[in-house]
């Protein structure tokens, strides 16, 4: 496997097209959990864990069950006379895998640390709807990534996605103490933060990795 | 236990009713989205060998890959007119592919851009299409130039870059070279028969 | 609530962007442009009515234990319905959405009405919940899309709207230009709330 090419898919996703500042992905528990670093920590660490193997579940469904190729397993067992393009049925299939990986974590995460599961409140089962995971899902396949590849690409997007929540929660940490105006007070600057934060990343997109 | 089962029971069998929906409304979709794909290519076929009717253009295809096009005179001729490819190069935020079509001596005889995602405003331009004109004056520049020898030029050539984007004119610019190069090599292990 | 006030609170009191923050990804996103903003509300709407049927019809004969799987596998079935039908019939529209097509499956307005509403009143009224909510959302992305549109390109609509002289603001189509947009477009309802309130 091709080291830098893996390197180069995951310094992508995080400072290049880093899923929140750049793709718009995952911003509902954004706003709603960058409000205290732990919680943010505790956040990103879970989703994650969630990227990674919703990455790996769906990647190993599309390319196994779904897709026209030779790989196609209902091809093989089912004896067709053409691989069945189901793929259709991807929408479908991975919001699915995703609830269901989200409902495991959450018993795992109830068991091991009560706190973290307190702290997380609703936002925990809100993972599901986190437009972050479905969508770093769907852009292995539309990207083509190779299975390792997609994997990578999860870590990765999980990791942008948690630097944008730690640098979102400590900024806020220290807006609770200043002078904000009423009308911009809770989301209204939290949005505006992040537009000059997404400025700044911006500033990321010239960056030429590889050849 | 048996609680899990018949839940997830259900579950499935909901599932199972709107995969069947599914399925019936994709095979109804289906050939409509066909036509649009194969609308989208004619398109940008006609624009990149302009004067060829589509019947006249074959694929070159390796294991159900499409490698590039190949143009003869007429749909029942056999010497071998021109080729079509699809230009492929990393710009600055996305990969910029461009249909591109040439003779058999590589004289650029048409581009058209397919996708990019560039910086609006800047990269964006190569599909510019300026006030009263009726094709992007970028890529107009390459026609009736050699797909082997097209440089900007600030790079020595004559292809005058967007300002201020130059990284996506570069990309598009070699992307046009590289592309021709490969179909040149495919076809000359090949042997095409087309007289050059 | 009159049928009237269940279809009008989506429009401005409960507005699901600017009041319940909520449908935030796919707002930053197709917001550059009035026609995606537009083309993004109506699927959306189209999703949100079916879904928000659909599951006020079953809403009697479902699990609660496995309630919100069945409301996503039925919203995901017509989110599929959607990104066919506009691959098939509007596929200009298809390309520039792109990845948020299907991502309309986890639009948590939708979701969100299958809950509170759809889960709970019949049809009637959770057919006019959803018109109401999803034309909210719709009227929000093409207010957010008409400022970005027009500052950053100088058109709406794609057809140029301001003088040749206008030098557009690109930054307002670019990914900072939607959180600054949507950050002051809260403030100033935030603001207008707090006046009304005096």
């Amino acid at each position: 496997m091709d080291l830098q090419n893996l390197l180069i898919i995951a310094v992508g996703v995080i400072f290049i097209n880093n899923l929140v500042f750049a793709r718009f992905l995952g911003i509902c528990p954004y706003i709603g959990v960058s409000k205290e670093l732990d919680s943010a920590v505790g956040m990103g660490a879970a989703v994650t864990f969630v990227m990674t193997l919703a990455s790996t579940v769906t990647w190993l469904i599309y390319t196994y069950l779904l897709s026209p190729t030779s790989n196609n397993l209902f091809y093989h067992l089912l004896r067709l006379n053409a691989p069945p393009d189901l793929t259709f049925l991807k929408t479908i299939a991975f919001i699915l895998v995703i609830a269901s990986l989200v409902q495991f974590v959450e018993m795992v995460i109830q068991k091991t640390s009560p706190a973290l599961y307190k702290s997380l409140g609703i936002y925990l089962p809100l993972i599901t709807t986190n437009c972050a995971i479905l969508g770093a899902a769907l852009l292995n396949i539309d990207e083509g990534y190779l299975f390792i590849e997609s994997i990578v690409h999860g870590i990765a997007a999980g990791i942008g996605f948690t630097i944008a929540l730690i640098l979102m929660a400590g900024i806020r940490e220290k807006l609770d103490l200043a002078d904000v105006p009423k009308a911009m007070q809770g989301i209204p600057i939290a949005f505006i933060m992040a537009g000059l934060m997404a400025i700044a990343f911006l500033g990321f997109s010239g960056l030429k990795l590889g050849n | 236990m048996k609680d899990i089962v018949k839940l997830g029971g259900l579950l499935m069998l909901i599932t199972a009713i709107a995969a069947s929906a599914l399925a019936g409304i994709y095979n109804i979709t289906k050939p409509r989205i066909e036509q649009q794909k194969a609308l989208e290519l004619e398109r940008a076929l006609k624009n990149a060998l302009p004067g060829y009717p589509r019947e006249a253009i074959d694929e070159v295809k390796e294991e159900n890959q499409i490698l590039y096009y190949r143009a003869y005179e007429s749909p029942d001729q056999q010497n071998v007119a021109g080729y079509a490819y699809v230009a492929k190069g990393q710009g600055y935020s996305s990969v910029i592919e461009t249909m591109v079509g040439v003779d058999t001596s590589g004289l650029i005889l048409g581009m058209k851009v397919l996708n990019q995602v560039e910086t609006p405003g800047l990269g964006t331009k190569v599909e510019e299409i300026k006030y009263g004109e009726n094709d992007p004056w970028f890529t107009r520049q390459f026609l009736n130039k050699n797909a082997e020898a097209v440089a900007l030029e600030k790079d020595g050539g004559d292809i005058q870059s967007i300002t201020g984007a130059t990284i996506s004119s570069r990309a598009l610019t070699r992307s046009v070279i590289e592309g021709y190069q490969y179909v040149l090599q495919d076809k000359n292990t090949k042997n095409d028969k087309d007289g050059s | 609530m009159t049928v009237l006030a269940e279809f009008s609170k989506g429009i401005y009191k409960q507005n699901p962007v600017f009041k319940q923050a909520l449908g935030l990804c796919p707002t930053l996103a197709v917001s550059n442009s009035v026609s995606s903003g537009l083309g993004m509300g109506v699927a959306a709407t189209f999703v949100l009515l079916c879904s928000n049927l659909i599951i006020s019809l079953i809403r009697n004969s479902v699990p609660p234990k496995i309630r919100i799987p069945i409301y996503i596998v039925v919203i995901a079935t017509f989110v599929t319905i959607v990104d066919l039908a506009m691959a098939g019939f509007l596929p200009a529209l298809h390309k520039t959405l792109g990845i948020f097509v299907p991502l309309i499956v986890v639009n948590c307005i939708i979701l969100g009405r299958a809950e509170a509403f759809a889960g709970r009143n019949n049809v009637g009224l959770s057919f006019v919940d959803g018109l109401g909510m999803g034309l909210g959302f719709t009227l929000a992305l093409v207010l957010l899309g008409t400022i970005r549109e027009l500052l950053g390109n100088g058109s709406l609509m794609g057809i140029p709207v301001m003088n040749m002289n206008f030098e557009p603001v690109l930054i307002m189509i670019l990914p900072p230009g939607a959180f600054l947009t949507i950050g002051f477009v809260l403030a100033f309802f935030n603001w207008l709330e707090n006046r009304r309130s005096k």
